[in-house]
């Protein structure tokens, strides 16, 4: 495989779309080419980057612009009812003025309550979850537009993450099974000391997220243990 | 005839004596001597000012960094056999020291234990592949110390506005004043993380101890700090909430003392 055949499938090689022929392609390459494994580590940064980014990720990209456009949508739908049904203006008259005046004020409790309800869901999570961005404070917004498939929930979101992790994870993976024949018995020994524990707690949030695939912060620990122990494998294998 | 072989055996035990003395000092200049082949010392002074970054990152060894009232910075190492290559650079206020990439390929390589001091004001940002992290007396926009596996850190009497430490096995400690809109983040798989702070602080919270839910909040509980996932996050506010501080234990616990 030359560079540039490397080049155009690193991106699908990081995302694990790759058949493991083509897989292990990228990877003799990218153990051979000091270009392209560079290119490669830009990718794990991107991906460690966006770890970073989780929460506004988690966001709709625009959702205000979003909720316009289902607004309209809405309203497109309902326009032509209400022109089909709209009484001649001689009828209007024959509704009494109780009658009217009910309506005027339904009408407008109706749309308080969506305002305060459109108010409370714009805005963000209280101080108390600043962390996190979970399904138990997601907007009703996000909620609608997650069941529509217009953005990721938040168990897509994680599932996609871990994917990523994995893909990362195996490349460094490589990497370090090709540079720990050089290192001393100390290192090699701390190396597989540590890698265990991380193994371990990740087990652990796996064992967790199986019984219980809604527990939030097991989710959260999961990635953040999954991006520890990549971590310890990218500053290995520059030893 | 009866005093003779009793004035050989005297003379026989004092040679004795003499041999084995000899022996022992023999013994202790040469395992001297081979100490000190095996051990190279290291030694260099950069004029710094007050904001200087020092950027250090170890590959295995102890890094000791003090804060001193000097517009310098004093950089000495012990180097242990086969010893590194140490090639430090000074780039617009920054002395960069990176032993991984200055030793990269060659193998085994000895541990290097670093003893720096730096101004009080000076950011330190140092890291290491395996081994202990100290930093002493800084108070300066940054202080960072991260060891990519095993090593104990220890931050005393520290008064930066962010500070991060992160390891993997081992003890954090950290001992300071958080400042107001500062930033704080300690972070291990497994150790004992502990917070000495003086009770006057102001920060927002979230300490998250999943496996042991092992957190103790010591003087700082209040009813702003709520515990949330049976007891595996704490989480909320302390004072005005002024600075943020994030505390993550993977499988390790996490205390708040009193300073």
């Amino acid at each position: 495989m030359n560079c540039d055949e490397c080049s155009e499938l690193l991106s699908a090689f990081m995302d694990s779309d790759l058949d493991e022929n083509k897989a292990s392609g990228v990877r003799e390459h990218l153990a051979v080419c000091m270009d392209c494994a560079v290119l490669c580590e830009d990718f794990a940064s991107i991906v460690e980057a966006s770890q970073l980014g989780e929460s506004a990720e988690l966001l709709p990209p625009n959702s205000q612009a979003l909720w316009c456009r289902i607004n309209n949508l809405i309203e497109s739908e309902v326009k032509p009812e209400t022109s089909i049904e709209e009484p001649p203006i001689r009828r209007l008259w024959h509704l009494s003025f109780a009658q009217m005046a009910a309506g005027f004020v339904g009408i407008a409790l109706v749309s308080s309550l969506l305002t305060i309800v459109g108010i409370k869901n714009y805005t963000q999570p209280a101080a108390d979850d600043f962390t996190t961005r979970s399904a138990s404070t997601q907007t009703t917004f996000e909620k609608l537009a997650g069941k529509l498939g217009l953005v990721e929930t938040p168990q897509q979101a994680r599932e996609r993450r871990i994917r990523e992790q994995m893909a990362a994870i195996s490349y460094w993976n490589d990497r370090v099974q090709t540079r720990r024949v050089q290192w001393d018995r100390n290192v090699r020994d701390a190396f597989d000391r540590n890698l265990h524990e991380i193994d371990q707690a990740v087990t652990e949030y796996q064992q967790i997220l199986e019984k219980d695939p809604q527990d939030e912060l097991s989710g959260e620990m999961l990635d953040t243990a999954m991006s520890d122990k990549m971590t310890l494998l990218r500053e290995f294998s520059d030893l | 005839m009866i005093c003779i072989p009793y004035l050989g055996q005297k003379r026989a035990s004092a040679i004795k004596t003499t041999i084995l003395l000899l022996l022992s000092v023999v013994f202790f200049f040469g395992l001297t001597a081979v100490t000190a082949s095996a051990q190279k010392k290291y030694s260099r002074n950069f004029d710094a000012s007050r904001n200087v970054r020092l950027q250090l990152m170890n590959r295995t060894g102890t890094v000791t960094v003090e804060g001193w009232n000097r517009p310098q910075i004093n950089i000495t190492a012990s180097l242990e056999s086969p010893a590194a290559n140490i090639q430090p650079q000074e780039i617009d206020g920054t002395i960069y020291i990176n032993l991984v990439r200055d030793n990269q390929g060659r193998g085994e390589v000895g541990s290097v234990n670093f003893q720096i001091r730096v101004p009080y004001t000076a950011m330190v940002d140092i890291e290491t592949r395996i081994g202990n992290l100290s930093v002493t007396n800084v108070s300066s926009g940054l202080v960072r110390a991260h060891i990519s596996s095993e090593g104990d850190i220890t931050l005393t009497n520290i008064g930066a506005s962010n500070v991060a430490a992160e390891n993997m096995i081992g003890d954090i400690f950290f001992d300071g004043e958080m400042q107001d809109g500062g930033n704080y983040r300690f972070s291990s798989v497994k150790g004992n993380i502990n917070i000495r702070i003086p009770f006057n602080s102001s920060f927002k919270l979230v300490a998250t101890a999943p496996s042991t839910r092992d957190i103790s909040l010591g003087s700082f509980t209040n009813t702003s700090l709520n515990y949330l996932g049976d007891g595996r996050r704490v989480v909320g506010k302390f004072g005005e909430g002024s600075a943020t501080l994030s505390v993550i234990n993977q499988r390790g616990s996490i205390a708040f003392i009193r300073r």
